[in-house]
């Protein structure tokens, strides 16, 4: 196993590069950017979740002043390619797929579906359009509900398909299921639903869009995960070859899974720019954020546990339903990745699983920061529940079925190996560092008087990136790619197909890149968002660290190489016996033989060599993910339940993570607690909620309730000391593990707390007024 | 509707629809795009700049209320570029992530320690609990604030 090396800048809190230009106001985020002759757009949405649209009558709007024009369905539709999403059409498997154009035409699938975009000289005159957009609809039963969808006499959606379901029945079963179902001394049943939630980025979604009838080009201004797939999906929809399509990208106010591709509406502007021939912007507003950018997470479990008496876990079968809302998106590729990680860091040895994916009159399902979370939330839930009746500590339940880590590693019964997995230490940090039997006493003590406290753990694991398969031939997440070249005033330049949008790429990659090339940090310049001039990547999905970290170690020490083949021709000297140290070239340990790398650069483009010399200081390089691995951890929070209000205060939140080696620890730390808030914000505030008639309920941060600097306690963070794979890079994702783990953690503590009650929980969504209820009726109960 | 407002020390005079917001004229008419616009309706504090004293929620208040006044915006503490204390402090601090939500925290902020300067950890919190961060949870915001605080007492 390889040593991590000390080295400057990789390990240590470098300050971000990002930070001066925010800091001051002078970021360049999408609604910041103005083109000479730009115009503006605004949509008219459908205010009924389900209805026939039988006439659009734009005369009025056309004819304000200040109006340029208005675009129906029908004149998008007949310049545009119907399709779907550029994601889902990428990464969906076979079977029919719906058929939806950009706009809706015949009818509308959610209340907030874009129906007509207004295009005028200013953002008031198109809302003042808007206004007079008159849409003649005839309304359809609501498909609000996924047991109505799964009804056959629903309404289905898209006619080409029939009825509701969009992911057909699947089971598959790992292990033997029936027999470890008959061995066990008890089954235990339970259904646990996870609430529709969404990302809610500061900024919403946004584009410019401009196109250049002269070239034929498309320039599209995008805030993206990915310039690449926005590029893709314009080029599809607009029917325009994928190289007259160059999309660019610059600050970008968060996203959390929102902005990967192209939503429908940005490739309205796209197609409203090339019909006027004119730049056009459109910035969503919060209330299209809430209600029509996406949501996630609305999933359902029917679990049944098989369970030996002094406690092992030995199998799970479960059936999912997982509600992918109007336009599908994500929520067909959810499903398998449950399956996958179900069994995360323990020894179960038989899953069954089936899944069942509908479409409902519901905004899309989108991505959100660990998609697949519900994995962990159902198994750590289970756990804690199996323990109340077996008379378990969750601490026991816990350490008693963790996998052990064993060479070669224990495999998953789905199939991964948990190599390196330090899930097991991550429990017993917890136990270290917080002292349960104190609390244990305190919680007694504290019951007698009337108050109610609770403890809860969790254990994650996260591939990110995954651990290498015996067979595989590629990584667990494919290639990365990278272009760096030694410009000519001496900055090693990196391009990357990585978008950051909060993730600090342009320092992390940096102090990487700066360590194995041999330059201070402040000689890196990490290039991103131009699909013309950074290779293919997307960020998402927690790669970046492991997979563009290594992209950047291994081609700064490819480029090194060829920038030391190069400078062997100036210091006669053989490119073996030449190192670079603080941006100076010169023969190993001789500091007096030194020439800036700056010089070597510009010796390089002065054209004075011949063609037997090699003067180009570019490279590609690509990176596999090495022998990857997992990130993982275990949190615990401590909680006081108010009986009488339903409140819940965090007293305590300690987090014990293994991300591999850290590049820079404020950095991980800021994702760590940026997750574990957006996980405590879905349990106690956050909830997607849409009537019965399918009306958006919560379009307002009035009724969206989101946490604040009063809601979020202090995270505690513990690091553990990583099992290095790889020879070189060990450095793991850690964007979305506090968002998988923190809702299991929460509400552990919560029914932990409300024992005395005879509380079980079976849901995500615990406002108040929801533990008042399950008071109450644990009481009637 | 024709008015003159101080912004950033400088008098600017414009004509404006009597609908357009402060947010809206300092973006647009201005070009001072440092104060970002969020929900437009008063609750995430993107938005927020310093007028006659007061911080404010620009999305709230019409260009036209703002007549007379002096508004001082995040480009108006950075006037150089070069950061002020506590953009330093929460430089420092590694206190943002995207950056969205950052100039209506530094804003808020700024106007809170101005008049409670030895302020602590909870009052701070509350200070800024009308500000919406969704990359951090908020810790790291709050250690920026302590450190620029905290330095200002030490000189």
């Amino acid at each position: 196993m390889a040593q991590i090396a000390a080295q400057r800048y990789t390990g240590a809190s470098v300050k971000r590069s990002e930070d001066p230009r925010i800091l001051a106001g002078r970021g360049r985020y999408i609604d910041d950017l103005k083109l000479p002759g730009m115009l503006h757009a605004a949509f008219v949405r459908s205010p009924l979740a389900h209805a026939r649209v039988l006439a659009v009558d734009a005369a009025a709007a056309r004819a304000l002043p200040g109006v340029v024009a208005v675009l129906t369905g029908a004149d998008l539709e007949a310049v545009t390619i119907p399709g779907q999403d550029p994601l889902f059409a990428m990464m969906a498997g076979p079977g029919p797929k719906p058929e939806y154009t950009l706009l809706a035409t015949d009818k509308v699938r959610f209340a907030g579906d874009p129906v007509a975009v207004v295009v005028a000289e200013s953002r008031y005159l198109a809302e003042d359009g808007c206004e007079l957009v008159e849409v003649d609809y005839e309304g359809l039963p609501p498909v609000v509900s996924a047991a109505f969808a799964l009804d056959p006499a629903s309404p289905p959606l898209f006619a080409n398909l029939g009825d509701n379901i969009i992911g057909p029945h699947k089971r598959s079963e790992f292990g033997d299921v029936a027999g470890v179902f008959a061995a066990a001394d008890r089954v235990a049943e339970f259904r646990i639903d996870v609430h529709r939630h969404q990302n809610v980025p500061m900024e919403g979604r946004g584009c410019v869009a401009s196109y250049d009838a002269g070239s034929g080009t498309l320039t599209v201004h995008a805030a993206t995960q990915s310039v690449h797939v926005t590029r893709m999906g314009a080029a599809m929809r607009l029917g325009i070859d994928a190289d007259k399509v160059r999309v660019v990208a610059g600050d970008i106010g968060g996203s959390f899974g929102l902005k990967i591709g192209a939503s429908r509406e940005e490739l309205a502007v796209a197609a409203a720019s090339r019909a006027l021939g004119r730049p056009v912007k459109w910035v969503e507003d919060r209330s299209e954020n809430l209600a029509a950018s996406g949501q996630a997470r609305e999933e359902s479990f029917e679990v049944r546990a098989a369970v030996s008496a002094d406690g092992d876990l030995l199998g799970l079968d479960v059936a999912m339903v997982i509600d992918t809302g109007a336009y599908p998106v994500m929520g067909t590729m959810v499903p398998g990745i449950i399956e996958m990680m179900l069994p995360g860091p323990y020894k179960l040895a038989a899953l069954g699983f089936e899944s069942t994916a509908v479409t409902t009159n519901k905004a899309s399902y989108i991505a959100y920061r660990g998609p697949w979370a519900s994995e962990t939330f159902v198994r750590e839930r289970v756990l804690d529940l199996l323990a109340k009746d077996l008379g378990l500590d969750p601490l026991e339940i816990r350490l008693r079925n963790i996998a052990p880590r064993t060479d070669p590693p224990f495999t998953m019964i789905t199939g991964r190996p948990l190599a390196g997995v330090t899930a097991k230490e991550s429990l017993e940090r917890i136990a270290e560092v917080v002292d349960i039997p104190a609390f244990r006493r305190r919680q007694a003590e504290e019951r007698a008087r009337g108050r109610y406290l609770g403890i809860g753990l969790a254990t994650f694991i996260e591939a990110a990136p995954g651990p290498r398969s015996p067979e595989g031939r590629s990584g667990p997440m494919g290639m990365e790619f990278m272009r760096l070249a030694l410009a000519g005033d001496g900055v090693v330049t990196l391009f990357t197909g990585q978008m950051p949008h909060g993730q600090s790429h342009q320092t992390t990659l940096a102090q990487i890149a700066a360590d194995e090339f041999g330059v201070p940090f402040e000689q890196v310049r990490v290039v991103v968002g131009d699909s013309d001039v950074v290779p293919f990547g997307l960020t998402g999905g927690s790669r970046s660290a492991t997979m563009t970290g290594g992209a950047a170690l291994h081609g700064a020490r490819q480029l090194k190489g060829k920038v030391l083949d190069f400078a062997a021709h100036l210091i006669e000297a053989s490119a073996q016996d030449l190192e670079i140290v603080d941006g100076q070239v010169q023969v190993r340990g001789d500091p007096d033989s030194a020439i800036p790398v700056a010089e070597v650069a510009r010796q390089a483009a002065s054209g004075e060599f011949g063609a037997d010399v090699d003067t180009n200081l570019e490279v590609e390089a690509s990176f596999d993910g090495g022998e990857g691995g997992w990130s993982g951890g275990s949190h615990c929070a401590i909680v006081e339940v108010d009986a009488e209000t339903g409140l819940v205060r965090i007293e305590r939140y300690v987090a014990a993570e293994d991300c591999g080696a850290l590049i820079n620890p404020a950095v991980v730390e800021g994702q760590i607690r940026g997750g574990i808030a957006q996980g405590i914000g879905a349990v106690l505030l956050e909830r997607s909620a849409y009537d019965q008639d399918g009306n958006y309920q919560s379009a307002t941060f009035m009724d969206y309730l989101l946490p604040t600097a009063c809601d979020i306690p202090r995270i505690e963070i513990e690091h553990l000391q990583t099992v290095p794979l790889d020879a070189d890079v060990n450095f793991r994702g850690v964007g979305e593990g506090g968002m998988i783990i923190a809702p299991p953690t929460l509400v552990n503590a919560i029914e932990d707390a409300l024992t005395p009650f005879g509380v079980r929980i079976y849901e995500q969504h615990l406002p108040p007024a929801r533990i008042l209820e399950l008071i109450d009726t644990a009481d009637a109960g | 509707m024709d008015i003159t407002v101080s912004v950033n020390g400088a008098a600017r005079a414009a004509s404006v629809e009597a609908r357009k917001t402060l947010a809206d004229f300092l973006r647009e008419d201005l070009d001072l795009t440092g104060t970002h616009v969020g929900c437009e309706h008063g609750v995430c504090g993107a938005c927020t700049v310093i007028v006659d004293g007061r911080a404010v929620r620009s999305c709230l208040m019409l260009a036209v209320q703002a007549a007379g006044s002096e508004v001082t915006t995040i480009e108006g503490l950075a006037p150089d570029g070069a950061l002020g204390p506590l953009q330093q402090a929460m430089r420092d601090s590694h206190s943002f992530q995207c950056g969205f939500c950052t100039p209506g925290f530094v804003m808020q902020a700024s106007a809170f320690l101005r008049a409670h300067p030895d302020a602590g950890e909870q009052e701070i919190r509350e200070a800024l609990s009308g500000n919406i961060c969704r990359c951090t949870g908020y810790q790291s915001i709050i250690d920026g604030v302590l450190l620029a605080a905290r330095r200002s007492r030490e000189g």
